[in-house]
């Protein structure tokens, strides 16, 4: 997605791109049912580790994309740790209430958003959205006229935001009168949104007429296919599951294995 | 005039594109949640309803069966493409809202189109969200006043933003006629080519 | 010869609108002709290709009938707009979607590719991000992705509006090489180029009816009346139009107007524009001349501060650092016009500005309509602006910019796509302003328009003002301003 940084391709590009949202899409449910923080606090270091060496994306951009996510990380952790119930207090203050069971359970929470978040990441990051949707066509059979509305979307999200600073520039030519802040949120929304209603019915009738149909077979630029470094992201990914599980039952960090 | 099943590609085309705009959206949605959250009871709550915003807003336009669900999927898929920073969740949730919300419009068999329907269609999506969140954030575990006042602003920010300024959103685009271009031209409009 | 495409008694009218488009009208192409179908602006030849082509109704649902109608089965179709008719992110993967609409084998697709691109002569590698082309490149690209559908019909709605001279040429090359043996079906205004191409030409009227049809080499002679008084582009009008009106140009010195010293302007950081010394004063038209890309548009908005400039710039003797500054003494007119439309119908967008201004309704109004007039854009006025035809919104754009009395003007191709009636009332508008001491510059490819009606020319070559010459028919000394080289373009002055 991010066309203009330079990187180097890993093995994590390679990888099928449907294979790569299933497998992804199961350890996020996987993590959804996980309430030891043991396994999830290991299972987050192994993301990581691959998120840090594999996405061949230089240190610089991986630091940067990874703040936000830290920031999520504390947010989500705090509310559940200054507002949920518990037993054990260990702060009471007005309305806050810390507990040990909270604090637990927003720790556990934080690690769960960053979890799911480093999958998304990684996926974002080694993945093309034209192999993607290929690769979708190709192998879970989504419908072509779905796949490419989704790929000419793509190719005009950096023409919307460059119609965002036309929009200001129209604006600023011709002289704006005041207005409040809905007034002024509509004025930008409105140009916006039908300019790119325009925009998706010409594309709709351009595609028509270079003889696009959701009938006829279709042949495949790219194909799309499996090979040895599938099964590389297979393995690893079950690797690091099983070694979460087992270091968390070898050396726990924390007594808990269950926050609920 | 046309009558293939399902949706025709311009409006596919139109659906996605829109879900874009929005998904543009909800990306910056993301950093503008997370800063008001700290301040903690759930001001942050209240703007959440941003996130159902595409499956009414791309509804309202289009009129047919299916757009809602579309939108909210597409809208999501643009947030997660654009690197998210909640990363493959997005997905699942947009899914679930977007069928909740689809599941509003259907209520009504995609016949009504006011205020009142997207009203519904936003608290669709927003009890969506929240079986998403149960499974997800523990939330059951909150304090009761805490949990209610956590309902509270979902439900009415999700009203306020993807039901009431949605459809006030679409009202300006419809003035500028560019609604006219996506729906079917009208029988009297053939009538009058005999006159 | 066989028929290949016709309509009988089409009668077609947009959603809204009171009148027909097209009442009754008949037509018929046979195999392997090339047609040329002219007419005023607005007439309706855009909406005529699309019906012809199938697009309406099966695409764009716009209420129609024919009595009887045949389109052709294999066609190709270039749009007016370059931008919005790729749906893939680069050359290669656009190309290889026509491929694969009808099923070529892939392991043929990247021979295919760079055949075609060949073919209309497209220089860059196959993988190459269609956003970094310039608008000639894409309009060839658009080319080259009709022709992978190896169609036998090709309808080609003006598809060099924008491109400078050269790529003009270039093109029509191209088609007359690879379309030799097919059916070309043109809309264009710019008919010098296709004109040698082209065996049968078709006129249509404001009503859109035709009132010509004949062969191209004879056509211009025995309707010589009807195509002159229906304000279309024919060969030689520049000279009926100088024997008719005469043109005068007194450039005596006055007010300087603008002023600038080591003046550049940005884009991502980038010097994209630099002018070492310009000076323009009142009663002066100046042309602003170059390929495309050179980057003619990206001077205009640095003097207008929509990007990032530095050095010395001053209008009327004042440095004004906002956009907003600016815009109360310089009227600006962009290159797309629908960059610059902000209300939701042509007459309101006319008043805009008036209304900013807080002039009377009533003052207004009288305005407002007596410029629609000017402009032909009456019938037009309760329309949205982007619903009108190509040449339809440039004359709105430039309209609505002008009306508040501004005493500078910055135009972008101002009169690109339009016919010749409105391009010389458009002319006709700018020149009145000039003798009463307004300051234009003007983009322009269009060579007769510099030689006719400005008074100093600069030419802008790779991000540089190289050049800065007076056009007058006596001076033959051209200023040449310091570090550029124009040596190859070629330009003189007679
Ligand atoms: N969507 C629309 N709704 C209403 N009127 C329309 C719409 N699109 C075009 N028109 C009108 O139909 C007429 C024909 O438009 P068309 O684009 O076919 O003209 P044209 O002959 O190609 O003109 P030009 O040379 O300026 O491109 C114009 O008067 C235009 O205002
Ligand atoms: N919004 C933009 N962002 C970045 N670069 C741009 C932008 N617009 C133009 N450029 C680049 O700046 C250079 C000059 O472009 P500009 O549009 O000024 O050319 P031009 O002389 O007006 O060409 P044309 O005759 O095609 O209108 C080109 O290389 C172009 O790619
Ligand atoms: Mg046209
Ligand atoms: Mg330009």
């Amino acid at each position: 997605m991010r066309w203009d940084i330079h990187y180097r391709e890993t093995w994590l590009h390679r990888t099928n791109p449907s294979l790569k949202l299933l497998v992804m899409m199961s350890i996020f449910i996987l993590v959804l049912f996980l309430h030891n923080p043991n396994v999830l606090i290991n299972l987050s270091i192994g993301l990581f580790l691959l998120f840090f060496i594999y996405t061949g994306y230089p240190l610089k951009y991986l630091l940067l994309f990874f703040l936000p996510f830290f920031v999520i990380f504390v947010s989500t952790a705090s509310s559940m740790t200054l507002f949920g119930q518990g037993t054990t207090t260990w702060v009471q203050w007005g309305l806050v209430h810390v507990t040990k069971e909270s604090f637990l359970r927003g720790m556990h929470l934080g690690f769960r958003a960053l979890t799911f978040a480093l999958l998304g990441l990684i996926f974002s990051l080694t993945t093309r959205p034209v192999y993607l949707f290929y690769s979708l066509m190709q192998q879970l059979k989504l419908k072509p006229k779905y796949a490419y509305s989704f790929l000419a979307g793509v190719r005009l999200i950096p023409i919307m935001l460059e119609e965002f600073q036309t929009v200001q520039n129209a604006l600023k030519v011709r002289g704006a009168g005041h207005s409040g802040t809905l007034e002024k949120v509509k004025r930008y929304a409105v140009p916006l949104l039908s300019q790119s209603i325009r925009r998706a019915q010409r594309i709709a009738v351009a595609m028509e007429a270079k003889r696009f149909s959701n009938e006829t077979k279709r042949t495949f630029y790219y194909r799309i296919g499996f090979s040895k470094y599938d099964l590389m992201f297979l393995f690893s990914m079950i690797g690091i599951i099983m070694l979460s599980y087992y270091a968390a039952t070898v050396f726990p960090y924390i007594p808990v294995t269950d926050v609920r | 005039m046309q009558t293939t099943k399902g949706l025709k590609l311009a409006d596919i085309l139109t659906t996605i594109v829109i879900s874009i705009v929005f998904g543009i959206v909800y990306k910056l949605w993301g950093p503008f949640y997370y800063f008001v959250k700290p301040f903690g009871l759930h001001v942050d709550q209240l703007i959440y309803g941003m996130w159902f915003i595409a499956a009414t807003v791309a509804f309202l336009i289009i009129r047919k069966p299916g757009v809602a669900l579309l939108a909210e999927i597409a809208a999501s898929s643009g947030e997660f493409i654009m690197g998210s920073e909640w990363g493959l969740e997005v997905l699942l949730y947009g899914v679930v809202q977007g069928l909740f919300a689809e599941a509003a419009f259907a209520a009504f068999r995609y016949k009504q189109f006011d205020v009142f329907v997207v009203s519904l269609a936003a608290i669709g999506s927003t009890i969506g969200s929240l079986i998403m969140d149960f499974y997800k954030g523990y939330i059951e575990a909150l304090a009761p006043w805490n949990l209610a006042l956590f309902l509270l602003a979902r439900f009415v920010g999700a009203v306020l933003i993807s039901g009431v300024f949605a459809s006030s959103l679409v009202k300006a685009l419809e003035a500028t006629g560019v609604t006219q271009m996506v729906r079917s031209a009208s029988k009297e409009d053939y009538e009058q080519l005999d006159r | 010869m066989e028929c290949i495409a016709s309509v009988e008694q089409l009668r077609l009218k947009f959603p809204g609108k009171e009148t027909l488009l097209f009442k009754d009208l008949s037509l018929s192409f046979k195999k392997g002709e090339k047609v040329l179908l002219i007419g005023p602006s607005g007439c309706g030849k855009s909406t005529l290709l699309q019906v012809l082509s199938g697009l309406i109704p099966h695409s764009v649902d716009i209420p129609m009938k024919a009595k009887h109608i045949r389109v052709p089965d294999n066609w190709g179709y270039v749009f007016q707009d370059p931008d919005s008719q790729f749906c893939m992110p680069f050359v290669d993967e656009e190309i290889a979607f026509v491929l694969e609409n009808i099923s070529v084998p892939r392991e043929q697709m990247p021979e295919r590719i760079e055949g075609l691109l060949r073919a209309v002569n497209l220089q860059v590698p196959p993988h190459t991000n269609i956003h970094t082309l310039s608008g000639g490149m894409k309009q060839r690209l658009a080319l080259a992705s009709v022709l992978a559908l190896e169609p036998d019909v090709l309808f080609l709605d003006e598809p060099t509006a924008m491109i400078d001279d050269e790529g003009t040429e270039m093109i029509w090359r191209t088609v007359k090489q690879i379309a030799y043996d097919k059916t070309v079906i043109i809309v264009e205004h710019k008919i010098e180029h296709v004109l040698d191409f082209v065996d049968r030409i078709i006129l249509f009227n404001d009503a859109g009816e035709i009132v010509a049809d004949g062969e191209a080499s004879t056509i211009f002679h025995n309707y010589k009346e009807v195509i002159a008084s229906q304000g279309v582009w024919y060969p030689r009008i520049w000279d009926d139009y100088k024997k008719k009106k005469k043109v005068r140009r007194h450039s005596s010195e006055q007010r300087e107007v603008i002023c600038l010293e080591n003046f550049q302007g940005y884009r991502n950081k980038e010097v994209k524009i630099r002018v070492n010394t310009a000076r323009v004063h009142e009663g002066e038209w100046i042309a602003v001349t170059g390929k495309n890309g050179a980057g003619k548009s990206t001077l205009l908005h640095a003097l207008m501060k929509l990007i990032p400039t530095d050095g010395e710039y001053k209008v009327y003797g004042n440095r004004l650092e906002q956009t907003k500054q600016l815009a109360r003494r310089i009227a600006f007119v962009f290159q797309n016009p629908e960059f610059q439309f902000v209300t939701n119908s042509v007459w309101e967008e006319m008043a805009y500005s008036l209304r900013l201004e807080k002039r009377t309704e009533q003052e207004i109004a009288s305005e407002v309509e007596r410029l629609l007039k000017m402009f032909h854009l009456e019938e037009q006025k309760k329309q949205h602006p982007y619903q009108l035809s190509m040449g339809q919104k440039r004359r709105l754009s430039v309209a609505a910019s002008i009306i508040s009395g501004q005493k500078v003007f910055l135009l972008d191709e101002p009169t690109f796509g339009q016919d010749a009636k409105n391009t010389f009332a458009l002319l006709e508008l700018f020149e009145s302003y000039r003798e009463k001491g307004a300051a234009i510059i003007m983009v322009t490819h269009d060579e007769q328009i510099v030689k006719h009606f400005a008074t100093r020319r600069w030419i802008i070559e790779n991000g540089q003002l190289v050049r800065d010459e007076p056009v007058m028919p006596e001076t033959k000394k051209a200023l040449s301003v310091q570090g550029g080289s124009s040596r190859e373009m070629g330009y003189s002055l007679s």
